[in-house]
């Protein structure tokens, strides 16, 4: 007998009279012990079908038909006072973002001593409070935090987010459940941390003895952590088979796409982009930001955002700039732009000294940015013509002008004329971010800074706007500062590429080079802890040892 | 890799609703606030049309009927009859226009004030919003009660001194609510690239982020409509309102207290139409605060 079983499910969301199909026939099977993977772009219902399972669905949600079994006894016919009582007992689950899953103000220990005795109470176990903290500890040696005593006198905030990653794991597994829903567990770290996870969770599956289901949009997280895969798309399972089948041989259309939009890390298929030759568009000089916090009392504080950092930007190139979250690369890009001075060094964009400029501020013919996040990027109460217009309005174009150049604009990102009367809320994510492209495009600029433009977006998704972008940079001669964690990606679109590590420049050349031979460990080990989707592949990355890994790891509490 | 191609069967696309839809889907799926709705409009209505609803449109004015002096609710006086005689009905009905005029009156002043110089200090940030935001903390700790008093005794107690006494005050509360919804407007995304695009700081204050307040601001109105007749009728009710015989909520309460509690009708009826009047802005109010999805 399967440990669950998922048979013809059919899951609808209504609102306002309105009544949308979510789930369509979803069926699905766990056996003890298995590894099971849900992959899907957004809105693929996947996170739809880990609710139904664990009884989580919105009130306006409605299960139309289907059974979901639990060693054969069905789930849906169980009051939620029973389904209440499996949680945490025979099924736990961990989820996307660690910081909101903890309340800011009780200790770490708080909370899994919390669970611990509610649980006991539901079991009907007494337990001592010494006996308790033994167990939390002994969980927590499990996931790998070393100094349990000082991580439950914790507060969530002092912990990285690995580490907040790591408690939500022991939480899950605090009561020996007998399966795990994962929902995308790695996807807000940053991609060492991720892999450290992944490792984690799969040492647990085998040593425990855990069933594991795995929800992720990541090939490459699925290869590492999965045996077998079901595909869904829409709400519907479109594929499933044990892994090799799914990626050697997958017998969908849509499944073959979401394979081939995976951009490779190495072998034949990599791309490898023209580098340029021309002359420095934008040259940093031993640039350095130090931001100051000023108290009212004592000594200020400083952080060192950037330090001593020098590029050279040729016109034509995609220069990219890679590192995890608070290497300082965002810093050097809102410099770049004139939105933010340099502390030290010089920072020259086309020939003019951007210090000395009134303000600091860039002419706007001269670089413009594309954001991360869409949805945040556009503003919700203004149509796409309205936010086209407002860079060509300032550059002084008249009505009939203005209105042409938006038409030729939304061409040049390949997107229909009448969706100029459109708002944001009516375009999916890859169109919003079209339109961002189309409004940095609006005011002509020579260079534009691309920060993160793809990481909001599903792979299929991204592929499309890369190819976008790769189009635009021949077709007008444009210069990308391109800013990403996601080597895979900067490994196929960069002409040049250079790697931060807490505020400094660890490592450049051609994307060719760093890959084929990577120098500082860093680098190492960032490449090596990217998932990918091939054995050859991940037999090309560089060989890490675990002591090399740990040193780029933040690890440590306050 | 083999090419069996298996096909897909392809799910209907997601309805996608206009935002005007949508919100009006919300506000019509909340019973509250479409009787909300209703109270304001019957309220807009009588003060409208009150010459020809009101069964005795004179008695609003300068009429004396000694016959029916205090006279009790009859087919004839609804609501009864005042201390000279007037149908009392008929002088609530008058009474909604002064209400509303108050609320006309105050809320024009004090919400473009408060808004604009929210906007400013949300926006501009630095100096400009340290002053403003003092400015504002200042305002907020004079009570509006005495600084009416205070407005009324020392120019005269009429209903445009009412007005101008409550709107120097009212406005603080709209400045606080839009402050806070710039300040988070302003650092996003779009205002930065705006500037990067070259906008105006007008054109950012009025065409990015006002919008995004817009809904705040009319939840916030509407709301505040309920507490000017509140408060216009506590103002009327201590004699700093309207001059007689121009029929008014608050003065009617106050001349019907002296004959309680035997000629109760004298302050019933017009206490209802105070209650009515409040009543109906607030549910429309929290109608429209569910349907932006706002918080005030």
């Amino acid at each position: 007998m399967a440990l669950l079983e998922i048979n013809d499910l059919n899951v609808s969301f209504s609102s306002y009279s309105q009544r949308t199909q979510v789930l369509r026939d979803v069926s699905l099977k766990i056996e003890q012990g298995q590894r099971v993977a849900l992959i899907g772009e957004t809105g693929s219902g996947k996170s739809v079908t880990s609710k139904t399972i664990l009884n989580t669905l919105p009130g306006n949600a409605n299960v139309e038909s289907g059974q979901v079994s639990w060693r054969g006894e069905d789930l849906l016919s169980k009051s939620d006072g029973e389904r209440e009582r499996l949680k945490g007992i025979e099924m736990s689950v961990v989820m996307q973002d660690p910081l909101s899953s903890f309340n800011p103000v009780f200790t770490i220990g708080r909370h899994l001593e919390d669970v611990l005795y509610w649980a006991d109470r539901r079991a009907g176990k007494r337990r001592s409070r010494a006996d308790r903290v033994t167990h939390i500890h002994d969980v927590l040696r499990k996931v790998q935090l070393g100094d349990p005593e000082r991580v439950m006198a914790s507060y969530p905030a002092q912990l990285s987010g690995g580490m907040r990653q790591r408690v939500l794991i022991a939480l899950a597994l605090m009561n020996r459940p007998a399966m795990l829903i994962a929902d995308e567990p790695g996807t807000a770290l940053d991609v060492t941390t991720q892999d450290e996870i992944l490792r984690l969770i799969n040492d647990l599956v085998t040593e425990v003895g855990l069933s594991l289901l795995m929800i992720t949009h990541n090939l490459g997280v699925v290869r590492m952590t999965a045996d077998y895969v079901y595909v869904m798309r829409k709400g519907v399972i479109v594929e499933h088979g044990p892994l090799e089948q799914i990626f050697d041989n997958p017998r969908t259309d849509y499944t073959r796409e979401l394979i081939n939009a995976i951009p490779p890390l190495y072998g034949a298929s990599v791309k490898d982009q023209p580098v340029s030759s021309e002359a420095p568009l934008v040259k940093l000089e031993g640039v350095s930001k130090t931001f100051t916090r000023r108290h009212l009392l004592g000594a200020s504080d400083h952080t060192h955002a950037v330090r001593d950092v020098s590029i050279d930007i040729p016109r034509g190139e995609i220069f990219g700039l890679a590192g995890e979250s608070g290497s300082g690369k965002t810093t050097v890009a809102r410099m770049v732009m004139g939105m933010m001075g340099a502390t030290s060094g010089k920072i020259t964009v086309d020939g003019m000294d951007l210090s000395a400029q009134k303000d600091g501020r860039i002419d706007r013919k001269l670089a413009q940015i594309v954001y991360q996040n869409p949805g945040t990027s556009l503003n919700p109460k203004r149509t796409v013509a309205q936010t086209l217009d407002v860079p060509l309005r300032f550059a002084g174009l008249d009505a009939t002008d203005r209105a042409k150049r938006t038409d030729e604009l939304l061409e040049l990102v390949n997107m229909p004329r009448h969706f100029a009367a459109r708002y944001p809320h009516e375009l999916s994510g890859g169109q919003k971010q079209r339109i961002a492209i189309a409004r940095a495009l609006a005011a002509d600029p020579k260079l534009i800074v691309l920060d993160e433009p793809t990481s909001a977006l599903d792979v299929s998704v991204q592929k499309r706007v890369i190819a976008l972008l790769e189009e635009l940079r021949s077709d007008l001669g444009l210069t990308f500062l391109f800013i990403s964690h996601d080597l895979s990606l900067m490994r196929n679109f960069c002409s040049h590429i250079a790697i931060m590590l807490r505020g400094e420049l660890v490592e450049q050349g051609t994307p060719a080079q760093v890959f084929a031979d990577p120098k500082h460990p860093y680098t190492r080990a960032l490449i090596a802890a990217v998932p990918v989707i091939s054995t050859e592949e991940e037999a090309a990355k560089p060989i890490v040892t675990q002591a090399e890994k740990q040193k780029f790891l933040v690890s440590s509490a306050a | 890799m083999s090419a069996t191609s298996v096909s897909i069967p392809e799910p209907d696309a997601p309805v996608i609703l206009s935002a005007r839809r949508m919100a009006w889907l919300r506000f019509r799926a909340n019973p509250v606030a479409l009787i909300g709705a209703f109270m304001v409009i019957t309220v807009l209505l009588c003060a409208a049309f009150a010459p020809w609803i009101a069964p005795y449109p004179d008695h609003a004015g300068n009429v004396i009927d000694f016959a029916n002096r205090h006279a009790a609710p009859s087919s004839e006086h609804w609501a009864g009859a005042d201390k000279v005689g007037r149908d009392i009905l008929s002088r609530v009905i008058f009474g909604f226009r002064v209400s509303l005029l108050l609320v006309v009156g105050v809320l024009g002043v004090a919400v473009p004030v408060g808004a604009a110089l929210g906007l400013c200090a949300g926006y501009f940030g630095g100096r400009t919003e340290f002053l403003i935001t003092g400015f504002t903390n200042v305002m907020l700790a004079i009570p509006p009660l005495i600084m009416a008093l205070a407005v009324g005794s020392v120019l005269s107690p009429t209903l445009i001194n009412a007005m101008i006494a409550i709107a120097m005050l009212w406005w603080t509360w709209h400045a606080r609510l839009v402050y806070r919804v710039a300040k988070s407007v302003a650092a996003e995304d779009f205002v930065e690239a705006a500037r990067l695009a070259g906008a105006t700081h007008w054109h950012i204050l009025t065409k990015e982020i006002l919008p995004n307040c817009i809904a705040v601001i009319s939840v916030k109105t509407t709301l505040d409509a309920a507490f000017v007749i509140l408060f216009g009728a506590t103002l009327s009710f201590l004699g700093l309102g309207v001059r007689p015989p121009t029929p008014d909520l608050g003065s009617m309460v106050a001349d019907g207290r002296q004959f309680l509690p035997e000629m109760w009708w004298g302050v019933l009826t017009p206490a209802l139409g105070i209650f009515y009047a409040t009543l109906g802005f607030n549910l429309l109010g929290d109608g429209l605060r569910d349907m932006f999805d706002v918080e005030v």
